[in-house]
């Protein structure tokens, strides 16, 4: 009878054992929990209309949709553009005037009220009253600038319907980049009832997968699962992750280095911080393909010159700074996260084709600067006070002194860099460094605001090369208007070049960033879309 | 066989108040070794020039990021591939990057120690020249007139002391960084060294104005003072040919203190950005520079941070000893010492200290 009892208490836990090793087997991967990560500086707004920076986005890229989104995927994939809370992509009428959408029926908010297609509107005239930095870009709609300065009424051009879903929108003029602004978040659609003021401390109501749960500023932020994501959005809405954690728990850890440290202890899952310079070659080392990956951003960095100015007036002079500048000394400066380019567009963006018209050269770069002997040669050189942008300031300064230049470096807090270097009365706005991230994958988004003749403006400018042509102007304008496709992407790149043969910028790379998580995650499922960046939906363990 | 006791040393009264002060610092041991710590490191600064020209073979901004160097038939990367810079080489590439390279610009770090002491003593003693040179007028106008004189400067200085000193020479530096300084026809540039000089040395005059005022007040109901009054001499005269001689410790004391002060703050501006403009280059801006690379490369943070270290120690340490060197209180012990030496050489026949 011992024996017997024996002989069965074996065989039970055999089954058991078995059971439970084939339940492991089958799921593949695990489900729930708690996915933990670090920023290194709390997001700007916890508000999509607000929020214009990289740490807001990727908070809340998986949390509040647009009509339209962008495809959650690495690299260039990642630029392309797909339907969000509306069923297809807009239906481009009228000369490139007339955007027609239609919402998904039966999609909630996260509080369990319809969204309707009259909050599409509302969210954009939101946009309006808050004074979103974002809002430029939807002032092409019909009535949005005459509702940008009174506040009051409607934006006329959006036309919605409430029983249908559809949602006409009337621009002012042909507009090529619009679609793409239609995917930024910005455009987000929030409930109509959503208060016009900073909601960071009270998130909206989300639309996407992940609601925002608490909120302690400057601390940590929550999340947990839409209730109605599952039931109603995320059937529809498939081009989004439904997530993998129930919850997600962002903390604010300043130090980069001690984020690092965090990861390695397996205490927090994911920094959403570039991994610091001086820890990067260790870290390549050791956890690159398993735990570190290097992602890539779209984002030009550059050392401008003022053509309108001497000595940078002067054709030659701008193209031996060109040829001086050696990308592979930039290339060390930046500990390897740089990848040197010679262009205005960077690899990623639409209509990108690598090409350099100036292969460092300082014999050329001096010959030419002989020839076009100029006689101011009192230059400043202005960049920001971030490393290793201020080495690359150093650097550049270093570079004209040899050239021949009795160059001063003005180096800027990073908080005000913008700001200074952008006002016209700022004295002495000679050269200096600047980089440029993409607002969305467009070429216009290069070519508009950073070397369009009417983008120069007293203060807030971006073009600090004050580049004026009007050639080239006139084809920024036409091409903005015309929707993008491969014809007008092989124009983006003549236009790329002829910007080059003048020699308005002295580009010299384009920086990357990384994803390092633990080891519970599953690095290669983790997306970082170059917009965006990370979709918090995307990581699960492994 | 016992020494003799020196007649001065028995009778201090028979010296002048200066050579007594000389005598009782000459036997302050450990200021006279900071002193002699002090001494090597303003010579280590000076000779700046002859170990870039002559050794390293380089300048103090001289980048060489790409740059190769061939150690005992090996090829060393100034700066590798990956941002790391070398490290200390010594003699081995004949002082070449004695101490490695500064970061990933690849500038000679011994160089920069050099030539950045250079600028952060010289920012130590110019604004402590300055803050003393001012916080002495006006502490002398106030307590000499008193009245509202003493009201408006006393006042005005109690508007500078409410702001936290840190705080101000920042906010100073961040707006004088960008646009300068203007004075009538002086402008100074954003990069100017005299801006953070000008800055340290206005935002410490009152803890300088404070302690002479005191003193003044003082002196001013002294008989010496009184007696001078009262044979016509002017104000100008009473205040810097009576009082001012007669503060003359005091002040080279508060002198001292104040190029630690100084310096301490330079570092901090520059570390923080609002100092020493780049490529200029001090302790501080090493500091600040070498921060980035503290895990990877300790020694860049660790090198201008100890050379500020012992330097604000020395000074201090030595101005301390000046202080009980030239401190009227110190007689007393000076004497009561005197005598216990003078006894301790009865007892024993030895040489008193």
């Amino acid at each position: 009878m011992r024996k017997h009892g024996l002989v069965l208490l074996v065989l039970v836990l055999a089954v058991a054992s078995a059971v439970g090793l084939s339940a492991c087997g089958s799921s593949g991967s695990k489900e729930g929990g708690t996915l933990t990560g670090s920023y290194a500086s709390f997001p700007d707004f916890l508000d999509p209309q607000l929020s214009y920076t990289q740490e807001g986005w990727t908070a809340m890229f998986d949390t509040y949709l647009p009509l339209l989104t962008y495809k959650r995927a690495n690299g260039v994939e990642g630029s392309t553009v797909e339907p969000g809370l509306a069923e297809a992509l807009p239906k481009i009428s009228n000369g490139g005037k007339t955007y027609e959408l239609t919402l998904h029926k039966g999609l909630k908010f996260s509080d369990g009220t319809p969204i309707k297609a009259s909050d599409f509107k509302s969210s954009i005239e939101r946009l309006f009253k808050v004074s979103s930095p974002g809002s430029p870009f939807y002032e092409t709609i019909v009535g949005a600038a005459e509702f940008a300065e009174t506040k009051k009424g409607e934006i006329t051009g959006i036309k919605t319907n409430d029983k249908t879903g559809k949602i006409t929108i009337d621009l002012t003029g042909p507009r090529g980049t619009f679609t793409n602004e239609l995917a930024l978040l910005f455009a987000a659609v929030v409930p109509a009832d959503t208060p016009d003021k900073n909601m960071t401390n009270e998130p909206p109501p989300a639309t996407g997968p992940y609601m925002i749960d608490s909120v302690e500023p400057g601390r940590r932020f929550t999340y947990k699962r839409n209730p109605y994501w599952a039931s109603n959005n995320g059937p529809k809405i498939d081009v989004v992750g439904d997530g993998h954690f129930d919850k997600i728990d962002i903390k604010l850890v300043r130090n980069d280095s001690t984020q690092v440290n965090e990861i390695e202890r397996d205490k927090t899952m994911w920094m959403q911080t570039l991994v610091p310079s001086d820890l990067r070659e260790k870290i390549v080392n050791k956890y690159e393909g398993t735990q570190f990956r290097v992602d890539h951003p779209i984002d030009i960095y550059y050392f401008w010159m003022n053509t309108q100015k001497a000595p940078f007036d002067d054709l030659k002079v701008r193209q031996a700074v060109n040829y001086a500048i050696d990308t592979e000394a930039l290339e060390r400066i930046y500990a390897g996260s740089m990848v040197a380019a010679h262009q205005i567009l960077p690899e990623g963006m639409p209509g990108y084709d690598a090409f350099n018209l100036y292969p460092h050269n300082m014999a050329k770069a001096r010959q030419l600067f002989k020839e076009a002997n100029p006689s101011d040669r009192d230059i400043t050189v202005w960049t920001d006070a971030e490393n290793p942008n201020d080495e690359a300031g150093q650097y550049y300064q270093g570079v004209l002194s040899e050239l021949g230049f009795n160059a001063k470096l003005k180096t800027v807090n990073a908080d005000n860099f913008v700001q200074v270097i952008g006002n016209e009365t700022t004295p002495d706005l000679d050269t200096g460094w600047f980089d440029w991230y993409e607002d969305y994958p467009h070429p216009n988004d290069y070519f508009q605001p950073l070397l369009a003749g009417e983008s120069i403006a007293p203060t807030l400018n971006f073009n600090h090369a004050r580049a004026d042509f009007p050639p080239l102007n006139a084809k920024i304008k036409k091409l903005a208007e015309e929707p993008l496709n491969p014809e007008r992407e092989a124009e983006y790149a003549k236009l790329d070049r002829e910007f080059m043969e003048e020699a308005v910028w002295a580009p010299y790379g384009t920086n990357t960033t990384s994803t390092f998580v633990d080891s519970e995650i599953n690095l290669d499922n983790v997306i970082f879309n170059p917009t965006f960046g990370h979709s918090l939906a995307s990581f699960e363990l492994k | 066989m016992a020494s003799q006791p020196n007649a001065e040393e028995a009778a201090p009264g028979a010296a002048g108040p200066w050579r007594l002060a000389w005598r009782r610092l000459r036997r302050n041991r450990i200021a006279l070794a900071f002193l002699g710590l002090f001494v090597l490191i303003v010579a280590f600064c000076l000779a700046a020039p002859l170990w870039a020209n002559q050794v390293a073979d380089t300048g103090p901004n001289d980048t060489h990021t790409l740059e190769k160097l061939g150690v005992g038939g090996e090829t060393r990367e100034v700066v590798s591939p990956s941002g790391k810079p070398i490290g200390p080489q010594w003699f081995e590439a004949d002082g070449k990057f004695f101490l490695g390279a500064d970061g990933r610009l690849g500038r000679d770090e011994m160089v920069r120690l050099m030539y950045g002491g250079r600028t952060s003593l010289l920012i130590g003693f110019s604004a402590a020249a300055i803050m003393t040179l001012l916080g002495t007028i006006l502490g002398l106008l106030a307590g000499y007139y008193r009245g509202w004189t003493d009201t408006l400067i006393a006042r005005t200085m109690d508007v500078i002391w409410a702001f936290p000193v840190t705080l101000l020479a920042i906010a100073l530096g961040l707006a004088l960084a960008i646009g300068g300084l203007r004075i009538g026809p002086i402008h100074l540039s954003g990069e100017s060294i005299w801006i953070p000089i000008l800055i340290i040395g206005f935002v410490f005059v009152p803890y300088m104005v404070r302690p002479i005022r005191g003193e003044v007040l003082s002196l001013r109901e002294k008989e010496f003072v009184e007696a001078a009054i009262a044979q016509g001499a002017s104000p100008l005269r009473v205040m810097f040919a009576e009082i001012l001689p007669n503060m003359l410790s005091t002040i080279i004391v508060f002198f001292t203190l104040n190029v630690a002060n100084a310096m301490l703050l330079e570092s901090l501006l520059s570390f923080l950005g609002v100092g020493v403009q780049p490529p200029n280059t001090s302790w501080g801006t090493m500091i600040g520079s070498g921060f980035d690379l503290l895990t990877s490369a300790p020694l860049l943070t660790l090198l201008p941070g100890t050379m500020i270290f012992l330097t604000v120690l020395a000074v201090n340490v030595f101005g301390d000893g000046l202080r009980d060197a030239l401190d009227p209180r110190a007689k007393v012990r000076v004497q009561v010492e005197a005598r216990a030496g003078m006894a301790a050489d009865e007892v024993s026949g030895g040489v008193a200290p």
